[in-house]
């Protein structure tokens, strides 16, 4: 099984991980069907 | 998105360098009310601060999604007027992906970034230049049309 991205599902740990690692954020509205 | 794009190679390895993933459900509150989010997938370029600069709707390839979020990256540093960031993250975009839906945006941005950085008008008509040669249908080709005359 190859790679796969590991998101983040709280916006204030995305916010905190943005800031200590210089980054954006990619925020992805999806229908979890 | 789940399908193709996000298990892509290249896809997954831009994420872990450059950009923190957070996926939410869109009916998810209070963040889909507050980003006003209508469809899916609804993909938002946020700053640190949580500050939006760049949105999609709609499927993308693997080879469009990259592209598109450099140019969010990119419009996220010249709104806060950091052109030499916005700039070196346009030219990755145009050197290694010149042929991407997001390569006309990128080279009009760039000419706008160069002129507010250095106040000289040359990059504006360069761009369009640029534009008119290689992306004469683009819709970034038509806004460009007055920087021919400087």
């Amino acid at each position: 099984m190859g790679k796969m991205i590991i998101w983040e599902t709280k916006m204030d740990v995305a916010l905190a991980r943005a800031k200590a690692e210089k980054k954006h954020i990619l925020l992805d509205f999806f229908n979890p069907g | 998105m789940d399908a193709v794009t996000y298990p892509n190679e290249s896809v997954v390895e831009f994420v872990q360098k450059n950009i923190i993933p957070l996926r939410v459900a869109f009916d998810a509150k209070p963040l889909a009310t507050d980003f006003n989010v209508q469809w899916t997938p609804t993909l938002i370029v946020l700053d640190e601060n949580g500050k939006e600069h760049h949105r999609t709707v709609g499927f993308f390839p693997s080879d469009e999604l990259i592209p598109s979020l450099l140019l969010g990256i990119a419009k996220s540093h010249f709104d806060q007027e950091r052109f030499s960031e916005a700039l070196s993250t346009l030219d990755k975009l145009l050197s290694d992906y010149p042929k991407s839906d997001s390569a006309p945006e990128a080279i009009y941005l760039r000419g706008v970034c160069r002129y507010k950085s250095t106040h000289d008008p040359k990059p504006l008509k360069g761009a369009y230049e640029q534009l008119q040669a290689n992306y004469p249908s683009s819709e970034w080709t038509k806004r460009a049309y007055p920087y021919r005359l400087l």
